[in-house]
């Protein structure tokens, strides 16, 4: 009963979104009053029913109701309560309903916290917005249907969820990405109104900027949080592999920072108008793209899907028909975009241009070699080939650098020209202070030095002084700082403390393979780490071997322990890694092969500051998120 | 010049300069680091830089797995059903690595042959098949 009520309820709320959006550009176009409709009802409404429809997906889950497909592929009986809960969204049917619940938890926030006089173009925002979510209904009803039953004869019990998914970490990692992915809904159906009503620049780039940066904030906890999933997880010690998936993530993240930034412009001098529009349209669009390139599974990734041609050309085709309207509204439609204002050199204005430069430039050379397989299939006729990781961080590096660089002095800058740079001298007195300061630190922890992690260190101490500097400058009270630069301060500063971590960690990391029996020991570092115990284990649905692993850096002695999981009843094998905590370091070990009796191949790692580029993330998605409500509040 | 051309052409400059800087960046970057995939019938008949960086794959024979029992040395043989290759490794096996399932590696083949791995890659579920190996098993099909 409950799966039907999902499903019918999940059609009902196709058919409102069809009809939230088409009615109010009626009204707008006929000048009807019977096309009117309350949008802020329905919008509540429809949020509403989608909730409903997901948690009665919930609730069959919970209720280990394996008549139901979707629930006997991702659960099993033994599946602990809280995993079964998570499963709801441990594969693609589930998520896409996840995936609707959030656009329309944005549309919601969106109605209720934009105080616009213009109801119409409100309307417009929440039609457009409908006609994106029928489409994602749609889609989902006709290609990966989460209710659909497996009759007349059920299974007795499920296939489970995949074991590696059976972690915390992942089950809010794909929630935040989602939200933040269909946040950039938001920006979108506002440019296309913006287009369409003509609206100010100042007036819609105000209204775009809080969702734009919540957007942001979620795409950065989400993207940092599976970077901490996979590192502790995969038993790799990786925190980031240029895998498509992920550079699927990556290249929206760019694009709305880029877009928040040039709104930010728009917002104040009501110029970039025309650039904003083009950048939220294609923010969104790369945001599709992403799950067209997740969803397909037509580029090899470490992320496995469940592989469905149909479903990609369906995506596709919802991409295609969004991007290519509103690309011609764009280009047909005479609306206004601002005016033409002259800015020097030195003025924030060309900071910012520069700074969407180089950040869309990025983003599409990470594209670009991300899809560039696909490319080359089709010229060559079925070859294939993969872009190795090496020619992401080839591209990244420069763009990092002129980034990086550029975030140190931007805060500096006056609008329109900037006239004292009194500034500079100090800037670089105290960065490079910083910077010896932490190599200091460095060779004191770890005893070498780096040359190839410098230019890193400095580029973090530039924007950690640039951003502090400008806090100071300002002299304000206590209470106006929390006010005033808080979420910047917050946001520049954890890319100061990302961009450290990635520099050390890439740089003063050590890793070795080793072969151990018990009681033996091996010198790796400054520390003696030793095999001390192994024994069987048993989980509510594993069971797994447990060695305990001591390291000795002559001080403390810290006891590791890895595992090595079988799940029943997939027969799957997990390795759970070892780590150990420290401020400045985590000592990492994870259980490779067993040779015969009880000895064992293991990988140990020492991995410096690695907590420090989720630490950078964490931040930057505080301070972005604080920004967006301090956006709301003024605009309230 | 007026200002606002002055400051157009300023940022035209900056984007072609961008633009170059990245086309310059893509094309270099992307000839080192391009891996091209060959099947094991394709390794036969294609003649490869030994330097060169590629992939293979294809599904592991089953009972040809042999480990060494003092070292991390590992080698394997893979199959399209029409072809053999045998595949050096050392290191740490992940744990989806199994007998008749799909599995793609990067190295050099050797002089000898046989493919020298640096990496063979891993997968998050026993039942995904890389895109590569789902194509040669569906061309012999």
């Amino acid at each position: 009963m409950i799966p039907e009520l999902g499903h019918i309820i999940l059609i009902t709320h196709l058919i409102l979104c069809l009809i939230g959006g088409t009615m109010p550009l009626l009204a707008e176009y006929t000048g009807l009053k019977i096309f009117q409709i309350p949008i802020k009802k329905l919008s509540v409404f429809l949020f509403l029913l989608i909730s409903i429809s997901f948690l009665s997906l919930v609730y069959s889950f919970l209720v280990d109701d394996f008549s139901v497909a979707y629930v006997a592929q991702n659960s099993n009986i033994n599946l602990p309560d809280y995993y079964k809960f998570a499963a709801t969204w441990g594969a693609h049917e589930g998520s896409l309903v996840l995936w609707i619940l959030a656009m329309n938890a944005w549309i919601v926030g969106f109605l209720f916290f934009t105080h616009a006089k213009d109801r119409d173009f409100l309307a417009s925002v929440f039609s457009i917005s409908c006609q994106v979510m029928f489409a994602f209904s749609l889609f989902t009803l006709f290609t990966s249907n989460p209710f659909e039953r497996i009759l007349p004869i059920p299974p007795l019990n499920g296939a489970d969820l995949n074991p590696s998914l059976q972690d915390f970490a992942f089950t809010v990692h794909p929630p935040l990405l989602y939200f933040g992915y269909s946040g950039l809904l938001i920006p979108f159906a506002i440019a296309v109104s913006a287009m369409l009503f003509s609206k100010e620049t100042k007036e819609w780039a105000a209204y775009s900027r809080p969702w734009t940066l919540f957007s942001c904030s979620f795409l950065t906890l989400g993207i940092g949080l599976g970077s901490w999933w996979a590192y502790y997880e995969l038993g790799w010690g990786g925190w980031w592999f240029w895998d498509p998936v992920e550079n699927a993530a990556f290249v929206p993240w760019l694009l709305s920072v880029a877009l928040f930034h040039s709104l930010i412009t728009s917002q104040n001098r009501g110029i970039f108008g025309k650039w904003s529009i083009l950048l939220s349209i294609f923010a969104f669009a790369t945001s599709l793209l992403g799950t067209f390139l997740v969803r397909s599974g037509i580029l090899t990734s470490v992320h496995a899907f469940a592989l469905d041609p149909e479903r990609g050309l369906f995506i596709l085709g919802i991409l295609a028909f969004f991007i290519i309207g509103s690309l011609m509204i764009y280009s047909i439609k005479d609306f206004e975009h601002g005016e033409d204002k002259a800015y020097a050199l030195t003025s924030k204005e060309f900071g910012f241009l520069l700074n969407n430069l180089l950040l869309v430039v990025l983003a599409v050379s990470i594209l670009f070699g991300t899809i560039f397989p696909l490319i080359y299939e089709a010229v060559t006729n079925g070859k294939q080939i993969s872009v190795g990781a090496p020619y992401f961080e080839i591209i990244l590096f420069p763009f990092a650098i002129g980034l990086g660089l550029l975030q140190g002095v931007a805060l500096y800058l006056s609008w329109e020209k900037s006239t004292s740079f009194d500034f500079v001298s100090r800037l670089l007195i105290e960065s490079t202070s910083i910077f010896a300061l932490i190599v200091l630190v460095l060779f004191v922890l770890f005893d070498n030095l780096y040359l190839n992690s410098f230019a890193t260190i400095f580029l973090a101490s530039w924007i950690a002084v640039g951003t502090l500097q400008v806090s100071k400058k300002r002299n304000l009270g206590y209470w106006d700082f929390l006010r005033k630069r808080l979420s910047v301060t917050l946001a520049h500063l954890g890319m100061a403390i990302l961009v450290l971590g990635v520099g050390v960690v890439s740089s003063y990391s050590l890793e070795k393979e080793i072969i151990l029996a018990p009681d033996d020991s091996i010198k790796f570092g400054d520390q003696v780490v030793k095999f001390e115990s192994i024994e069987d284990s048993l989980g509510p649905n594993y069971f797994s071997k447990k060695a305990v692993i001591s390291f000795d850096d002559g001080k403390d002695v810290s006891n590791l322990i890895t595992e090595k999981r079988t799940y029943s009843p997939s027969g799957q094998l997990t390795t759970e890694a070892g780590i150990e905590t420290e401020i400045f370091k985590d000592l990492y070990i994870s259980m490779g092969d067993n040779l015969e009796d009880d000895i064992w191949s293991f990988k140990i790692q020492i991995k410096p500051f690695i907590r420090w580029i989720w630490l950078g993330a964490l931040l930057i998605s505080l301070g972005s998120f604080l920004a967006g409500i301090k956006q709301i509040r003024r605009l309230a | 010049m007026n200002p606002i051309r002055k400051q157009r052409l300023y940022a035209l400059i900056a984007i072609l300069l961008g633009s170059l800087l990245a086309t310059w960046l893509v094309v270099s970057a992307l000839s080192e680091n391009m891996n091209l995939f060959y099947s094991p019938t394709e390794m036969k008949e294609a003649n490869i830089n030994q330097d060169v960086l590629i992939r293979a794959g294809g599904m592991v024979k089953p009972g040809s797995i042999i480990k060494s029992k003092e070292s991390l040395n590992v080698s394997f043989i893979v199959t399209d059903y029409q072809n053999e290759l045998v595949i050096n490794y050392q290191g740490i096996l992940p744990d989806l690595f199994a007998e008749n399932a799909g599995v793609v590696v990067r190295g050099n083949l050797g002089s000898d042959g046989n493919f020298n791995a640096i990496e063979v890659l891993a997968k998050h579920d026993e039942n995904y098949m890389p895109p590569e190996v789902a194509k040669l098993i569906d061309n012999k099909k």
